[in-house]
């Protein structure tokens, strides 16, 4: 009796907490529901990303998946995709998937049977796709009001200006209120401030061996930068897709399959200094 | 060249239609001739039927003459409208007919106009007589005294009639039916029939008429949008009712305003459900409107606002629970319905599959507001199993890319050998080494859609040195299709 009136006063306390300070709601919302989880709390499975987010990662909440070339907007929208399928298990509703206008000028539209092969129903979609970045603004400030939505993603290129702190601590509020995934997808931009929980940096890496056939492609392979964690430590670490067991695994980075490659250069770092024979000792 | 159409001072002048140009000028040396633009006379005839959508919803294009540009053509064109249980509405047919005649006159146009029984009667008095409204019943009396070109006959019959010394149609009234069809075929029999009301004319209304429709008045025109809304509302106030009798919902509404000078702007909005509240109904009208890139000119304002009903469905039998919540699936669809009011219902979508295995053709992107709820159930299962075939024994690898070129890029690949996966390729001006490729997957052409002589696709799945894969085919088998195949980027895998 003395525990249970202990732990009602500790929870109340912990909301109050949570009222004054906008940014552990979703923390205190996780210790209330420990028995039954909501889905607003979502593990990796990857002991070590799961690691720096205390409280777990906040699916509630507002990420930013960013890469900085186009030709990377693969491995975003294929991460993206992965965690969003994840996210959406323990949840019902529909998915707006907004579209910048410019990004389908280089970077092609998105592919239903690809992405169902990462877990997601292209069924759920619903794919808008407005005239101009003001109305795309526009549409995922109101998809972001609407409470029966499962998830909104902004795709979006490169840095827009309109697309500032205000813009995005919107987001980040009406996703905690309402409790949605809200995710920007930055095709092609800088680092930026905004009021993401977290910010991912996604890269293709070259995948791994595939055991079976020679010169085949194996586990498709990512390298994740956590660049901004507002719960949390931030971190690098490479993922692999496991298309069998329908997740991400941990690929650590310290063997070599491919030993003659630098990851990030197409040719060898050239020799520094110039190669001189010696005179012969004898 | 000749005179096609002449005005009321050329008339008195003398000057007569079909008359020929040079027969004119020696008349009248300082005669003003415009050409005739049948074109530009069609699009005034349709605006005008659109603004006498203000009286009746049945305007129909009279096309019972035929449209060559001949000055008999130009002398037919004209409107029919249909006002059965509509003149009170105006004060009576009198005022009615003045009210139209005196608008058009204030408009610049000469209109000469009748009121009668039937269509044909009608027409026959509005051209070829000073009466100007038929009582009910009168009409076959009065008619015999006009002459045979008001029954819409063609010139050959009027002029063999006018050899026999028929010039009015009391003169063929009478006469025995069958040696007049014998001679003159059924069409005159029809006319005369049609004239006299002893045969049924439909006139063909020029749009749809609305399943409902409510409209207002103004004695002072508005222009502010914040009172155009605020019609709508009560617009949407009056349909309300006949909504919840009927418990039906509208799925395209149409909202005509009648500008003063005459102009018809017309809104239409489609919903993805059936709506019935009059927020969600002025929520769409207002985002609609706001979505425009200019506002609706409104000029001097609007003097008649309607709201029509283009389609309905029955509500769906969903109730809200009793903690006051909202409707499930209401949200939703409100939301669909916002996106599509401002943004165009056809840039708001969702994924549909197509029995075919050419990528770029296996699915589809189709108006989220068109799709019932059926089909979504039916979609879902698709998606779903196809899923299940590449889970159960499939590849350990993803197959398909995430994002596709809808229009495949041509690049320029080497390949090592010709029917084998390429070496090296530039896309988009960059060079890209491939270390490792799986392959081929063939996609035979589709020939009952691209006909002979298309070319099958081999995919390759690619990776370059750098860990990007894309997704690549060769286009056409190398020598039994083309000699010289070309190569393409179509997608990017994560």
């Amino acid at each position: 009796m003395q525990k249970t009136r202990v732990l009602q006063r500790l929870e109340t306390l912990q909301e109050a907490v949570a009222k004054i300070d906008g940014r552990h709601a979703s923390f205190a919302r996780r210790n209330r529901s420990r028995g039954h989880n909501d889905g607003s709390v979502v593990d990796f499975d990857i002991a070590a990303i799961d690691g720096v987010f205390e409280g777990g990662f906040p699916a509630f909440a507002l990420h930013e998946v960013r890469c900085s070339l186009t030709r990377d907007i693969g491995a975003a929208t294929g991460f993206l995709a992965g965690l969003l399928a994840g996210c959406m298990q323990q949840r019902q509703g529909r998915i707006v998937w907004i579209c910048d206008p410019a990004c389908r000028l280089d970077g092609g539209q998105l592919f239903p049977a690809g992405l169902a092969m990462f877990g997601l129903d292209p069924a759920r979609l619903v794919v808008v796709q407005p005239v101009d970045l003001k109305a795309a603004l526009w549409a995922s400030d109101e998809a972001a009001k609407c409470q029966e939505l499962a998830g909104v993603i902004f795709q979006v290129k490169g840095n827009p200006r309109n697309f500032d702190m205000t813009a995005t601590r919107r987001l980040m509020l009406k996703a905690q209120q309402n409790g949605q995934f809200i995710a920007i997808l930055r095709q092609g931009g800088e680092e930026e401030a905004n009021a993401a929980a977290t910010r991912w940096h996604v890269r293709a890496q070259p995948s791994t061996v595939d055991p079976d056939i020679q010169r085949g492609i194996g586990l498709l392979r990512l390298n994740l930068v956590l660049e901004r964690n507002r719960h949390g430590q931030t971190g690098h670490w490479t993922i692999a897709w496991n298309q069998k067991t329908h997740g991400f695994e941990h690929a650590p980075t310290n063997y070599v399959d491919r030993p003659a490659l630098s990851s990030d250069r197409s040719d060898g770092a050239p020799q520094m200094g110039q190669v001189m024979a010696f005179e012969r000792a004898s | 060249m000749r005179l096609v159409a002449v005005d009321a001072c050329g008339r008195e002048a003398g000057l007569r239609m079909d008359q020929t140009l040079s027969d004119a000028r020696a008349l009248f040396p300082d005669l003003d001739v415009f050409d005739h633009d049948p074109a530009a006379d069609a699009v005034l005839l349709l605006a005008i039927a659109a603004w006498c959508d203000r009286y009746t919803p049945l305007v129909a294009l009279d096309r019972s003459c035929q449209s060559d540009g001949s000055a008999a053509a130009v002398h037919c064109a004209g409107l029919l409208l249909d006002i059965t249980g509509c003149s009170h509405l105006f004060g009576g047919e009198e005022v009615m007919l003045l009210d139209v005649v005196g608008r058009l006159r204030a408009a610049g146009l000469m209109a000469s106009a009748a009121i009668a029984d039937t269509p044909g009667a009608a027409w026959a008095f509005a051209r070829y007589s000073d009466r100007q409204i038929i009582t009910s019943g009168d009409h076959q009396r009065h008619l015999l005294d006009l002459p045979l070109i008001s029954l819409r006959l063609d010139m050959p019959m009027l002029d063999m009639l006018k050899k026999l010394g028929l010039r009015t149609i009391g003169c063929i009234a009478d006469l025995p039916r069958a040696p007049l069809a014998a001679r003159f075929g059924n069409g005159l029999l029809q006319r005369l029939d049609q004239a006299l009301g002893r045969q049924e004319e439909a006139i063909s209304p020029r749009l749809p008429v609305p399943e409902l429709s409510s409209e207002r008045v103004f004695a002072e025109p508005i222009i502010l949008q914040d009172d155009i809304e605020r019609t709508v509302g009560q617009l949407a106030g009056h349909l309300r009712q006949r909504f919840d009798e009927r418990q039906l919902g509208a799925r395209a509404l149409e909202l005509k305003l009648f500008r003063v000078d005459g102009h018809v702007a017309c809104v239409r909005v489609r919903a993805a459900s059936p709506v019935y509240s009059i927020d969600r109904i002025v929520m769409l009208f207002r985002e609609r409107i706001a979505g425009f890139h200019d506002d609706l000119e409104a000029g001097f304002g609007f003097d008649l606002v309607r709201l029509n009903v283009l389609e309905s469905e029955a509500r769906q039998s969903e109730q809200g629970d009793l903690t006051g919540g909202s409707m499930r699936g209401e949200g939703f669809s409100n939301l669909v319905d916002k996106l599509g009011a401002r943004l165009g219902t056809d840039r708001v979508q969702r994924f549909v599959a197509a029995g075919t295995h050419i990528p770029e053709r296996s699915f589809g992107l189709l108006p989220e507001a068109s799709c019932g709820k059926k089909d979504a159930g039916a979609q879902a299962v698709l998606w779903r199993q196809d899923n299940h075939g590449h889970e159960g024994d499939g590849p350990a690898v993803l197959t398909r890319p995430v994002i596709l070129f809808e229009r495949p890029e041509q690049v320029e690949a080497i390949a090592e050998v010709p029917d084998g996966p390429p070496v090296r390729f530039r896309w988009r001006r960059t060079l890209y080494r491939i270390e490792r490729s799986e392959g081929p997957e063939r996609i035979a052409c589709e020939w009952w859609r691209d006909g002979r002589g298309g070319h099958s696709r081999d995919y390759f799945r690619v990776e370059d040195d750098q860990g990007y894969r894309f997704w690549m085919f060769r286009l056409g088998l190398f020598e039994r299709e083309t000699g010289n195949p070309k190569w393409f980027m179509h997608g990017i895998f994560a």
